[in-house]
């Protein structure tokens, strides 16, 4: 449950839409109890004075109260859910609004090393789940528990006015019991089930990966029913276990209901007593066993609600463990460069996390304006090299200085956004006229110019799609437009035929003058113009 | 996104297609019959009981308040009302009970179903949808299915039925009052459609509206580094934020009138049961003089009243579940469509008709077209001896991996015969090694055992030294007992195909067909690779590869050119 907190904390920074959401919620919820518990007094009290004029005895009843009341409960009951479900619903996507920034500060924060093994599909789409069931912890789970407990202890109020303090506590005693059924009975019966469910089936996922992947194989062997049969099973585990869970909501839900039912019963019968010795009146009498089955309403959205919850605290659990911030290393005062040197590296190891380390005493010195070509075959390390010049990935040991960079990571990054949106982010300042003199230099200009958005062609699964070596000049048109003093580029020419590539790579010696240049490759023919070559061997 | 794309009644949809899916998820309906009956049972008995516990509730009221009886006297009715009071709790429970059984059953017969499909279809074909796609039908699709069958089916039958069995008590009571109740719900289907369009509408915007926001923030955590490495993931947070609230807006127009029609609902009922009070209140105090309202008590008036909301509550209950119809519709589509999907495996089977030499390979005039126009293999004849090693070659898109499907019976000929020692293919067992090797989760005896499930221990281990597996294997310490990959110790690509190739060694299969063996791998695994084939070879093993290595030309003792639809010896 403490997993729950940071995401509490946050979806409390409303405290003033929270408060009129529930408010509204409460005045529907109100408007309903009050529609059936007017009615059924008046009906009484109209059925008494009925038999008293009709047995000729002058009586009066005032007709334009429990008449108003009843019409205004009426309209009131429809205004208020029609406005609660559009604020809270309003609610819900403002704060998913704030969980998914929230969420998404916290992820650029955590280590990236951590990112790395959580970047698949299967975690996105992970992450999306997690997150939606955060968003609605507020209009499923905590408004509704609150107003039920208030309008619980408004009913025991009123039970403690019309009748006596005795009733109050006894009908209270079944309402208590009743929510404890609903909420925390449910949650203590369903969480291992819920909390287990999502991870179920992700093992029954990787399991149908695998079966699909292996059926070729496994045809030829002659096993798929086999192998099918024991997937059939693991599927129907995951879902019996599910229906185990749903039918303890579903049991909870009726107990909860039955309790409150009780209670009505003991009011009635309370109320009968107090009626015979003449110290309540009829039509109250009627008035508070009838609002308590109002009360079942209120409890009905509860048990569905708290069955999820163990599932929501895994959500939350999940998050928090992904986008943890790990410990950095203590900041250290940045030794300082030795004049016109761009990069220092002193005896450093390179090393990622669980795995031995891919250097070692690995010494580098790049002086201003240099460009260095680094060869390595796939596999030798480069591209981590490349993350421990650009700062992505600590260095294990040693003394690593370098200037300000600007970083081609072999993988082309494009986002599902605008053109200029994605150079942008390489120069935030950049006029329109030098994007274009950009892709002008990269051969894309023309490519853009058909387009009739041009640069605010949408880039990206929903709008044109490029070509692999169109995205990756893209991604270098994007780094070459940063002023940094310092360029890595890691594989610049990926997916470029060798003609375009010629040509790009003699445009960027005039686009890079002066500046410090690192490219790292796996042959030559894949490096820009360099003044210098280290062959890694890995 | 793990939920299933939701588009019931979406512009994409054809009607034809709506109609398909309805079939299908009827047909499902019925494999299931025993458990949704129960169901609607369980909740039949639920509404009964509440009718008996609104009867009870206000016949004591009558007699305790008008008659004036002492309360001793009422305990038996006080009695009957908890007892309906607890039929009631029963009914609600072995209903949710029932419905979770119906669900289960269903999720269980559309999943055997979708694998029939899969088997029928074969493994090259399958090969065309990623497994992950494959995965997501098989799971959340199906698991979308599960709301419609435990809430919204039964819903929609009890939404009948109870009301119905109110609507005649309230006649029986008091006419008038009944024809109140019919008036503010003129037609039970006309406010069920109302229902539907509004939900149907509602799910539907809401459900773009998250998948668009999710797409848009799972793009953004996907370059988290890129956004990082710019400096930029301040102004991306931004952004996140400002086009979710774009969205929300966009949305909240749209679900304002969309949470009209379910106002609707809300406001009839709750007229209904002011204008049924009053009129009650009135009638009872005979201000009503035309009507049955004379004949009105406490008794009728009270119950009446009480029944009022009961009349509406299945068709709320129902709203609330319109999502689930909605959402079984959306993934019933797909499911459909990959149902649908023509296989055209069936035939292999039937054809068995044995005959040929048990001691050859024999294809007599065989051809193959993908497409109408596209010629892969024509009119093909070819005998090969048991024993043989042949390996296939020649240009890429030739043919050679269409010839390995044809014997592996993973696709079925469009005219001509092939015979493996006399049998069918796709008949018998046999080895088959794939570009990407196969583990699944759990040990190497697991991995191993998949395709031979008796083989002994020493048999696994020296079948995985064979494939020279042995150092990987000794490094690990529970032997083929520890976890294939442990926690940094994944396999790479090439100690993955000589997994699958143990497999094989382990089955001591007659016919070993192997596409491609060893492309792309490094070079330590292509020496255990050739040398493991080497060692099925000297077995007396029949091996059949595609290949342009020239080692593995070397070790066959035939060589056949695949190209241009023909295949000779080169």
């Amino acid at each position: 449950m403490r997993d729950l907190k940071p995401w509490l904390d946050l979806i409390f920074r409303r405290p003033g839409r929270l408060v009129v959401g529930g408010v509204l919620i409460l005045a529907t919820l109100l408007s309903g109890i009050g529609l059936l518990a007017v009615s059924g007094w008046f009906i009484t009290e109209t059925a008494l004075v009925g038999l008293l004029l009709a047995a000729g005895v002058a009586a009066t009843i005032n007709l334009y109260v429990p008449g108003g009341a009843i019409r205004f409960f009426a309209v009131s009951r429809t205004v208020f859910r029609y406005l609660e479900r559009v604020y809270n619903h309003d609610t819900v996507l403002r704060l998913l609004t704030d969980i998914r920034v929230a969420l998404f500060q916290r992820l650029s924060r955590a280590s990236r090393v951590r990112r790395g093994e959580l970047s698949g599909a299967q975690w996105l789409s992970r992450l999306t789940s997690d997150v939606d069931s955060l968003d609605t912890l507020y209009l499923r789970l905590i408004a509704p528990t609150a107003l039920a407990s208030l309008v619980t202890l408004l009913v025991v109020i009123l039970a403690a006015v019309l009748f006596d303090i005795g009733t109050a506590l006894l009908v209270g005693l079944l309402l208590v019991i009743a929510l404890v059924i609903a909420t925390v009975g449910v949650y203590l019966r369903t969480w291992r089930l819920a909390a287990r469910q999502s991870d179920r089936q992700e093992e029954l996922r990787t399991a149908v990966i695998e079966h699909i992947e292996g059926f070729s194989e496994l045809t030829a062997a002659g096993r798929t029913g086999k192998h099918a049969a024991w997937l059939m099973r693991q599927a129907h585990h995951v879902t019996s276990e599910q229906a185990k869970a749903d039918t303890r909501v579903g049991w909870h839900l009726a107990g909860s209901h039955l309790f409150v039912n009780l209670s009505a019963v003991l009011a009635l019968w309370a109320g009968f007593v107090l009626f015979q010795s003449g110290s309540v009146s009829g039509p109250v009498l009627v008035l508070l066993p009838i609002a308590l089955l109002g009360l079942a309403e209120v409890y009905a959205m509860l048990p569905d609600a708290f069955g999820k919850l163990g599932a929501t605290v895994a959500s939350a659990a999940r998050l928090n463990r992904d986008c943890r911030d790990e410990e950095k290393p203590a900041a250290t005062a940045a030794p300082e460069l030795p004049p016109k040197t761009a990069v220092l590296a002193e005896n450093i190891a390179v090393k990622h996390d669980g795995y031995a380390p891919l250097f070692t005493r690995f010494n580098l010195e790049i002086e201003d304006g240099d460009r260095i070509g680094i060869l390595g075959h796939s596999g030798s390390g480069k591209s981590s090299l490349a993350d421990v010049l650009a700062g992505l990935l600590p260095t294990a040991q040693g003394r690593l200085v370098c200037k300000d960079c600007v970083y081609l990571t072999q993988k082309t990054v494009l986002f599902e956004d605008t053109l200029r949106a994605n150079l942008l982010l390489g120069s935030p300042e950049a006029s329109d006229t030098e994007l274009w003199s950009m892709l002008e230099q990269m051969e894309l200009a023309e490519r853009f110019a058909m387009e009739p958005d041009q640069l605010d062609t949408w880039l990206g699964s929903a709008g044109s799609r490029l070509s692999g070596g169109e995205a990756r000049r893209v991604a270098l048109a994007r780094v070459l437009l940063n002023p940094a003093p310092l360029v890595i580029l890691d594989e610049p020419f990926t997916g470029l035929d060798a003609e375009t590539r010629t040509r790009v790579s003699k445009r960027m010696e005039t686009l890079l003058e002066g500046r410090t240049v690192v490219s790292l490759a796996h042959g030559p023919d894949a490096l820009p113009g360099t003044d210098r070559v280290i062959y890694l061997s890995g | 996104m793990a939920e299933p794309r939701a588009r019931g009644g979406g512009e994409n949809t054809s009607a034809t297609d709506q109609r398909a899916v309805k079939g299908w998820l009827g047909n499902l309906a019925r494999g299931s019959q025993l458990w949704i009956r129960s169901t609607v049972a369980a909740g039949t008995v639920a509404g009964i009981a509440t009718i008996i516990q609104m009867v009870l509730l206000a016949r004591i009221i009558h007699l305790g308040v008008i008659d004036e009886v002492p309360v001793a006297d009422l305990t038996p009715l006080f009695l009957g009302l908890i007892l309906a009071m607890v039929v009631r709790a029963l009914g609600q429970g072995f209903q949710t009970r029932f419905a979770a059984r119906c669900s289960e059953q269903v999720r269980r017969d559309a999943r055997r179903q979708l694998h029939k499909h899969w088997q029928a279809t074969g493994p090259v074909e399958l090969g065309q949808s990623s497994a992950g796609t494959l995965a997501r039908e098989w799971i959340d699709h199906v698991e979308a299915l599960h709301g419609y069958f435990a809430r919204f089916l039964p819903q929609m039958t009890l939404s009948m039925i109870v009301p119905l069995l109110i609507l005649a008590l309230l006649f029986w009571l008091d006419w008038l009052a009944g024809i109140f109740l019919l008036l503010s719900a003129p037609l039970i289907p006309l406010f069920m459609a109302l229902v539907g369009m509004g939900a149907e509408k509602l799910n539907q915007q809401h459900f773009e509206t998250i998948s668009r926001l999710s797409g848009q923030f799972l793009d953004k955590v996907r370059g988290l580094t890129t956004l990082q490495l710019f400096g930029q993931t301040a102004g991306a947070a931004e952004l996140i934020r400002k086009r979710s609230d774009h969205y929300r807006r966009v949305t909240m127009k749209t679900l304002r009138m969309a949470f009209l029609s379910s106002a609707v609902l809300e406001f009839f009922a709750s007229v209904a049961i002011a204008v049924i009070a009053i009129y009650i209140g009135f009638g009872l105090l005979g201000y009503i003089t035309y009507g049955p309202s004379e004949d009105l008590t406490l008794f009728s008036g009270l119950l009446i009243l009480l029944l009022a909301p009961e009349f509406f509550q299945p068709l709320r209950t129902l709203s609330q579940h319109y999502h689930d119809r909605a959402a079984a519709m959306g993934a019933g589509t797909e499911i459909l469509e990959r149902l649908e999907t023509p296989v055209n495996l069936e035939s292999t089977t039937e054809m068995a008709s044995v005959e040929g030499s048990q001691e050859r390979i024999e294809l007599r005039s065989v051809s193959k077209n993908f497409r109408s126009d596209q010629l892969v293999l024509r009119d093909l004849t070819l005998t090969i001896r048991k024993g043989d090693v042949i390996a296939l070659t020649g240009p890429s898109g030739g043919g050679k991996s269409t010839l390995l499907h044809l014997l592996a019976g993973f696709l079925a000929p469009d005219a001509g015969e092939i015979h493996l020692f006399g049998e069918a293919p796709g008949t018998f067992r046999f080895g088959w090694l794939g570009q990407k090797g196969f583990l699944v989760h759990g040990t190497w005896a697991d991995n191993l055992r998949l395709t031979t499930p008796d083989a002994s221990d020493i048999a696994i281990e020296t079948a995985l030294r064979n494939v020279g597996l042995g150092s990987v294997l000794d490094s690990r310490k529970q032997g083929i007992y520890s976890p294939v990959s442990e926690e940094g110790q994944g396999l790479s690509g090439g100690q993955a195909r000589r997994l699958s190739l143990a497999r094989i060694f382990l089955a001591d299969y007659d016919l070993i067909l192997l596409d491609e063996p060893t492309a792309g791998l490094d070079s330590d695994s292509e020496v255990f690779v050739l040398e493991a084939l080497r060692k099925l070879a000297v077995a007396g093993k029949t091996l059949i590869f595609s290949t342009h290595h020239q080692a593995l030309l070397t070790l066959a003792n035939r060589v056949l050119l695949v190209s241009g639809g023909e295949v000779r010896d080169a």
